[in-house]
């Protein structure tokens, strides 16, 4: 097998693989970026660029990306199905890639009801386990209508999944099409209870494919309560939300959640973790270097 | 079912500007099962208007508006005729010449074949929804079809996705149910819980023993057959 990336590469080999987050800009100055990438550089091995959350509009995807790239960080890149057809997403990969992209997540993406233009036309040409098949069958050299590309682009296709839905299997099946269709790697929804772990690591252990649980500090309790009544999928467990209440220095004490949910991954010897900073890029080297010690 | 809802008074009093004789004209088909445009609010749409100083000079009722007269057979006629031919009176119809404007109560598809037969301007007074299910008072009607030409209910214990989730999503649920939920139901701008169409599928199709058809992959969906605009041929 060919790797076409440092983070597949690392995926393959034991090495333990983290990749982090780079929050696009919501407006046109790229420093936001740049400030971001110095703070991830050297302690991941690759950052996704997120594909406007929620729906909010923000920087797209593809402009943080050949920055950091610019910069010495390998990026991931997102694309979601909802605001573009199967003509702007394979149009987009071929230029994603002409750019040097060699990796991208292929999601669902939030409803645009979500964010800050509701009014807008969901798209949804493709759905998640499509957008992974087109994705391939672009890199064995075909559009999906099946005219050639003659150079295709290189790259190696991720997925998501949310392992702490109720139920479950549904997620797993589809995990499993996308398997089938593609995916090479997967990253989590934001996961904060070790129960959820164990449980990914029990329904999933039958696929050949590396999973990367995504974590994120919990920067205040209210953050914790929105997420709880707000984000599908989160489960916060007690004793987590005790250390929060009781904490004396928040920003400590979510280095620290974050660094045991780190350490509790590689103890079941997932592939590597996936960290979502939400803001504190500059804590990030401290909650690896923190979860190296446990 | 087609599911509609009376548009407010005040846009169509706008829409009458300049309207001297106005007729309104109901439907017998889906919005008088659905009592938004029967003969009893054909009545109540007339009184309306009335109060508000529309000249409402005549009312009737057709049978199902999407199925009137031929094109041909209106061709000889002139616009009254054509109404009175197309609609059972009500009040002042059989009467009625010189109407400038006419009101329909029924869907978009019998405002449009109304529209198609006479030269006489005709008003839609419903916002016509989707195609759903009838329910009982108090509770909601459902859309059911969005009509993508390619019906995958065989597959899906029955549930349409294409309809019923909100991403029209082939292949499984997305990671947003919450609580069993669309994460649609979430949003600022939701004014009802949507269940999860995908979690519903699932939860049928494995207490029939079948959820291997989950687990096939649904191919990209083909827009030829639902792009607009659709025509077939009549059935012989």
């Amino acid at each position: 097998m060919k790797y076409y990336s440092e983070f597949m590469r690392s995926l393959k080999s034991s090495e333990f693989t983290i990749s982090g987050e780079i929050d696009p800009p919501k407006d046109v100055n790229p420093d936001e970026v740049k400030e971001q990438v110095k703070h991830l550089k050297g302690t991941v091995v690759a950052a996704n660029v997120t594909d406007n959350p929620i729906g909010d509009v923000i920087m797209n995807t593809l402009a943080p990306c050949v920055i950091m790239q610019d910069l010495g960080l390998e990026a991931i890149y997102q694309q979601t199905c909802r605001d573009r057809n199967r003509i702007a997403l394979q149009s987009d990969i071929i230029g994603a890639t002409a750019l040097g992209i060699k990796n991208v997540l292929a999601l669902t993406g939030d409803h645009p009801k979500m964010g800050n233009h509701p009014q807008a036309k969901p798209v949804f040409d493709l759905d998640s386990v499509q957008l992974t098949g087109m994705l391939r069958k672009m890199r064995e050299g075909s559009t999906l209508a099946g005219t050639e590309l003659e150079n295709p682009p290189e790259f190696h296709i991720g997925v998501g999944i949310s392992p702490g839905v109720e139920p479950l299997e549904p997620e797993i099946i589809k995990l499993e099409k996308k398997v089938k269709a593609g995916a090479e790697f997967a990253q989590t929804q934001v996961i904060y209870d070790v129960k959820i772990l164990e449980r990914l690591k029990d329904e999933a252990s039958h696929l050949d494919l590396p999973i990367l649980p995504g974590f994120a500090p919990l920067k205040s309790i209210g953050m914790a309560k929105f997420m709880i009544k707000y984000v599908p999928g989160i489960r916060i467990p007690e004793e987590t939300m005790k250390k929060l209440e009781e904490s004396k220095n928040r920003v400590e004490t979510s280095i620290e959640i974050v660094a045991e949910l780190i350490a509790a991954a590689r103890d079941m010897n997932f592939s590597g973790v996936h960290i979502m900073p939400v803001g504190m890029d500059i804590h990030v080297r401290e909650m690896v270097e923190r979860a190296g010690e446990i | 079912m087609i599911i509609t809802r009376q548009k407010n008074l005040e846009e169509i009093i706008v829409m009458l500007q300049g309207s001297e004789k106005v007729a309104i004209i109901g439907c017998g088909g889906c919005v008088t099962f659905y009592k938004t445009g029967g003969r009893k609010q054909t009545i109540e749409m007339a009184e309306k208007l009335r109060e508000k100083g529309i000249d409402v000079v005549a009312t009737g009722i057709s049978a199902r508006q999407c199925y009137l007269i031929e094109e041909k057979e209106a061709e000889a006629l002139d616009d009254s005729e054509i109404i009175k031919k197309v609609a059972r009176n009500i009040v002042g119809l059989e009467e009625a010449e010189g109407i400038d404007a006419v009101v329909s109560l029924a869907c978009g598809v019998g405002v449009q074949n109304l529209a198609n037969l006479i030269d006489t301007p005709v008003y839609p007074a419903q916002n016509t929804l989707f195609m759903g299910r009838r329910r009982v008072e108090g509770d909601f009607d459902i859309e059911q079809c969005i009509g993508c030409g390619d019906c995958v209910l065989g597959y899906t214990a029955g549930i349409c996705p294409v309809t019923r989730c909100a991403k029209s999503l082939m292949n499984g649920p997305c990671g947003g149910v919450f609580n069993g939920n669309c994460e649609v139901s979430q949003s600022r701008v939701s004014e009802y819980d949507i269940p999860c169409a995908w979690i519903q599928i699932y939860e049928k199709l494995k207490a029939n023993g079948k959820l291997d058809n989950m687990r096939r992959i649904f191919p990209e969906k083909d827009f030829i057959r639902a792009t607009h605009m659709r025509k077939v041929e009549v059935a012989k």
